[in-house]
């Protein structure tokens, strides 16, 4: 199975008034096509900042990433944009759809950045696999907080190039896409979060796309193939199925 | 196109509706007030070329060389002509002294008459003067000559017939000292009249007009053949108070449009702030997307050429709607209706466009390029970028260079750089003071008020430099209004002299004063005079002397007084007093265009016979005081061995005109100079320039309140939550209220204190470099400028934020999620 997420001893460092701050310290990890990791700690323990440095977003003081197969932490910010433009898509805890746009033209945007022609039609198609077809016009303000999630899912899962679909060696459906959720129920209430929680699963195994998920919840880490626990921006725990053991560092 | 697609999409968002109204504000208002004051300042021109009656004029003692005039025929110019001397009119046994003028057909080129067929008919306007064989005469000549309209009078050889009456003539103030009343006749009966020979005083004025282009070639090729008996007139030198009036008044509407300029771009820049501030999620947004800093900004940029253009246009369309508007509600107090606007306002405005997008917009666009979106989308500013102060750094300076531009005078620019300078610097100060002071002590609003200031400690300081922009532009413009009306009415008081008695013989000296003082007429004191030319100084002939100066070419108005008059002022030396008593006072200009010293000794010739005295002071004096002034004034009793006459000036009501007749008719000997028509003429422009000034103001003031209400607007979304919060939180009402007006209030005082500190700064710079108006300090600034600041931003903040304290705060809170 081919490596989708690799990271190599990364440290992160940030200067602060107080001094410099350490947030990662020697973090190494790999993930294979198509599969999920879960990657839980206490506030502060340096897991959104691991998130935001595997999606290329930031870049780390030390260490080198690979995603999809390129070494993220050689490139540009302009190409690692182009790169997450490609196969990367991303879930917040705070939602981030923008307020002025509607549900469809939310879904639409990474279609539009991509300058693909059929966006609209295909964030109606994902509208409707979160069960939103019929909401389409309404914007962010009036939804409610799991509808704002389910789009925002949508939008994720839109995000993904269509054009990077492949079929693996064993013949399941594999994207060369990769979903990054940061506390995707952590605005939610109980019954809402299972349902976005579902709907991020289902669509996740259609697809073929890797999911890292970054978490509280011990009952969502479980329902991932792997899961890190971290604290003061190191790895204390590492769970890991048998047939995933190469994610170990 | 993703750029114009996410721009239709944002507007419904009414995030970008908030920079296209700054830029629509921006851009409107400067191009209403450039067409106002192109339009004025063309209207202006034209009523000023009135004076003249022509754009120039060819005066001379002597009719000018027939190609001359075939020169301007050639290159197309408006001529007309206009002769005027004085002679004796006659009928039957009545005689009278009149000031003749014959005018061409085409008189006036500039301008109308006012003549009335009839005694009691409507004054009507005209272009032509009176037809071949007819007269107009000045109303007070028929009972002074005991004639009508209709009856026939006698001018040298030829008689003619009285076909009504002149009440106005654009260039009466042309020849300021003509005297009697006027006879109007055309220029086809003045040979016929025998009454210009060779040797008779007369004036000869060629009218000019037609294109500008022509006239300056014309001039140009006219210029190196003028002798010493021919001068051109331009309205400088025609009506020095009027020219002086226009060119203050032009200098005000540059300056008004400079600081439109200001306003505008204080408006887009907050504007452009706010949208860059809240944008910011949407690019963090963005770029997890997979948008590069390059497709940022392609999509801010694009959008941002886009709304640059249509509200630019929009501004453009609204600025020249509104000024039609406003000269359309003007034009009953225009004597002239206002010429339309030339293609350059709009120039102006869409160049304000650009200046307010490129200053002010771009450089938060380029900042919202660099948004790091884990920094972001965390809302964790433990790290802020320090570089954010760059970019306030383009935008004063494209103002600085628009307003350089746009006014063309770098003594405005200063003045507003000076005046921005201080308020600047004083902001942080203020604001650090308002912030670090023990207000906090006297209770629950205050608290609330200054914690919130604390808090947005470095956006207050852009705050109250906001406001403070505002709140200048408009004291200035209100301060520099007042001192220029207040100027006009100064120089021309409602009971201005308006009549020179001169030729007064000493035997009639007193008679005379019993006549003005049983009719209770104010008037100056009357001033001994004798005519003589200075020869020579300290020995020396003075032939070097009178190149440097025309006025010692002729023979000069010597007077002596023992009491200074008023509006004269030593300025070195001393007045007569009692170790003092010989010597002469001279003017200080012609004194330093002489090159004359304290103590130096004056020859004078008076009829023939030579006496000397010492420069014992140099004084200052009023031209425009309309009262006898002279370059010299002697020690009483110095020129008592030679003959003098006397010479007074008066205000005569214009319901007591016919006073003059009885002076003519019990004084024959006696001058009278009516200026009462030139004063009128004056007070008429003057009157038209002070409304357009008005005007302008009143535009000014509304961009002003648009300023705050942008300003507020610009900090408004954060001051909700807080309150919606303290609200939830059991937070009275009234306490809030009282906060907001305490916080608003308080920025709204250092604003005015710094606005009134950067405008006494301009004030002085424009009062001696722009106005040249004496410097004064203006105490009320500093009391008006805090109270303005105060109330207007205080009420503002307080209303812009009305929602969070009566709404339910869970609406407040949802819809600032």
């Amino acid at each position: 199975m081919s490596i989708m997420l690799k990271a190599e001893h990364l440290h992160h460092r940030v200067a602060t008034s107080e001094g410099p701050l350490t947030l990662l310290n020697d973090i190494s990890l790999q993930l294979p096509h198509g599969q999920s990791l879960a990657i839980t700690g206490a506030s502060g323990s340096g897991k959104s900042t691991l998130l935001g440095l595997l999606a290329g977003l930031d870049r780390p003081t030390e260490g080198r990433i690979w995603l999809a197969n390129q070494e993220i932490t050689a490139m540009d910010e302009e190409q690692r944009a182009e790169l997450r433009a490609r196969c990367v898509g991303f879930v917040f805890q705070t939602f981030q759809l923008l307020p002025g746009l509607t549900a469809r033209e939310n879904v639409m945007l990474p279609s539009e950045l991509r300058g693909e022609r059929n966006a609209g039609k295909r964030a109606e198609e994902f509208l409707d696999r979160v069960g939103l077809g019929h909401r389409l016009q309404h914007y962010p303000r009036q939804l409610s907080g799991g509808e704002q999630q389910r789009v925002a899912l949508a939008r994720a899962f839109c995000s993904i190039a269509p054009i990077d679909h492949s079929t693996s060696s064993s013949g399941s459906t594999t994207s060369n896409g990769i979903l990054f959720a940061d506390e995707p129920t952590g605005s939610l209430d109980a019954h809402n979060g299972e349902k976005v929680i579902d709907l991020l699963f289902n669509l996740n195994a259609e697809t073929g796309t890797t999911l890292v998920l970054v978490t509280h919840e011990q009952r969502l880490a479980e329902r991932c193939g792997a899961h890190l626990r971290m604290a003061a921006g190191e790895i204390t725990t590492e769970e890991l199925p048998g047939n995933l053991s190469e994610v170990s560092a | 196109m993703l750029p114009l697609r996410l721009l239709s999409r944002d507007w419904r968002g009414g995030e970008l509706a908030l920079i296209a109204t700054a830029l629509i504000l921006a851009v409107s208002c400067v191009t209403a007030i450039a067409h106002f004051s192109d339009r004025l300042t063309r209207a202006m021109h034209i009523q000023s070329q009135s004076f003249l009656a022509a754009k120039r004029v060819l005066q001379s003692s002597k009719e000018v060389p027939a190609e001359w005039l075939a020169k301007a025929d050639e290159l197309g110019l408006e001529r007309a002509e206009t002769v005027t001397f004085a002679s004796m009119l006659s009928a039957g046994d009545e005689f009278q002294f009149a000031s003749v003028k014959a005018v061409s057909d085409g008189y006036p080129l500039v301008g109308h008459l006012e003549m009335r067929p009839t005694t009691e008919a409507q004054s009507r306007e005209t272009r032509q003067g009176p037809e071949p064989g007819k007269v107009w005469l000045e109303a007070r000549l028929l009972p002074l000559m005991q004639l009508d309209i209709g009856d026939e009078l006698q001018l040298g050889d030829s008689s003619f017939l009285i076909d009504g009456i002149i009440d106005h003539e654009p260039d009466r103030g042309a020849n300021l000292f003509s005297m009697g009343a006027r006879l109007m006749m055309n220029t086809d009966d003045l040979a016929a009249t025998n009454i210009l020979q060779p040797g008779s005083r007369v004036t000869y004025r060629y009218l000019l007009a037609g294109d500008d282009a022509a006239l300056d070639r014309y001039l140009k090729w006219l210029k190196p053949k003028l002798t010493l008996h021919e001068h051109i007139i331009d309205l400088q030198q025609g009506q020095p108070r009027v020219a002086q009036a226009l060119n203050r008044a032009e200098r005000f509407l540059y300056l008004a449009a400079s600081l439109a300029v200001l306003l505008a771009s204080v408006a887009v820049g907050l504007a452009a702030r706010r949208y860059g501030l809240r944008h910011a999620n949407y690019v963090a947004v963005m770029k997890s997307l997979g948008a590069g800093k390059r497709k940022i900004l392609t999509i801010y940029f694009g959008q941002m050429a886009a709304l640059t253009l249509i509200a630019t246009a929009v501004g453009l369309t609204i600025g020249s709607l509104v000024q039609s508007q406003a000269v359309n509600l003007l034009q009953g107090f225009f004597p002239v209706t206002p010429p339309p606007s030339s293609w350059q306002p709009l120039l102006v405005g869409i160049a304000t466009g650009l200046a307010c997008v490129i200053g002010f917009a771009l450089p938060p666009l380029f900042r919202l390029a660099q948004t790091d979106p884990m920094q972001t989308l965390r809302q964790d500013w433990s790290n802020p970028d320090k570089r954010e102060w760059f970019g306030l750094i383009p935008g004063p300076l494209s103002m600085l260079l628009l307003i350089w531009w746009l006014s063309g005078s770098l003594a405005i620019t200063a003045a507003l750089l000076t005046g921005l300078a201080l308020l600047v610097a004083g902001s942080a100060l203020v604001n650090r003071l308002l912030v670090r002071g023990r207000l906090a002590a006297l209770g629950g609003s205050w608290r609330i008020a200054l914690g919130s200031l604390q808090r947005r400690a470095s956006f207050n300081t852009l705050l109250i430099a906001a406001f403070g922009t505002g709140l200048l532009a408009m004291l200035a413009m209100f301060y520099a209004r007042t001192a220029l009306i207040d100027e006009w009415k100064m120089q021309l008081p409602e009971n201005a002299p308006n009549h020179f008695l001169m030729n007064i013989a000493p035997f009639e000296l007193e008679q005379v004063k019993r006549k003005i003082a049983d009719e209770k007429l104010e008037g100056t004191e009357f001033y001994p005079m004798v005519r003589g030319r200075l020869i020579a100084v300290n020995g020396t002939k003075v032939t070097e002397r009178e190149q440097k100066d025309g006025s010692i070419r002729r023979e000069l108005n010597l007077s002596w007084t023992d009491t200074l008059p008023a509006d004269n002022k030593i300025v070195a030396g001393d007045w007569w007093n009692e170790s003092n008593r010989d010597g002469v006072s001279v003017e200080v200009e012609v004194a330093a265009r002489l090159g004359l010293e304290m103590g130096d000794v004056l020859r004078f010739s008076i009829g023939g016979l030579e006496t000397e005295a010492p420069i014992t002071s140099f004084r200052t004096l009023d031209w425009n005081s309309m009262r006898p002034n002279f370059f010299m004034l002697f020690a009483p009793g110095s020129l008592d061995n030679f003959p003098a006459t006397y010479i007074q000036s008066f205000y005569l009501p214009p319901e007591d005109k016919l006073f003059v007749n009885e002076l003519v008719k019990d004084f024959p000997s006696l001058s009278i100079i009516e200026l009462d028509k030139i004063i009128d003429n004056i007070r008429e422009t003057i009157s038209q320039v002070a409304i357009a000034i008005e005007s302008v103001l009143g535009l000014m003031l509304v961009a002003g309140v648009l300023v705050l209400i942008a300003g507020v607007r610009a900090s408004i979304a954060e001051r909700l939550q807080e309150a919606a919060v303290i609200r939830t939180l059991g937070g009275r009402r009234q306490l809030l209220v009282r906060s907001l007006m305490i916080e608003f209030g308080l920025i709204g005082i250092a604003a005015g204190l710094l606005a009134a500190a950067g405008t006494e700064a301009s004030l002085a710079v424009l009062s001696q470099r722009v106005f040249d108006l004496p410097f004064n300090l203006h105490p009320g600034l500093w009391l008006l400028g805090p109270l303005a600041g105060a109330l207007l931003v205080g009420t503002a903040g307080t209303l812009a934020c009305r929602s969070a304290v009566s709404q339910p705060p869970l609406k407040v809170l949802r819809e600032l999620a």
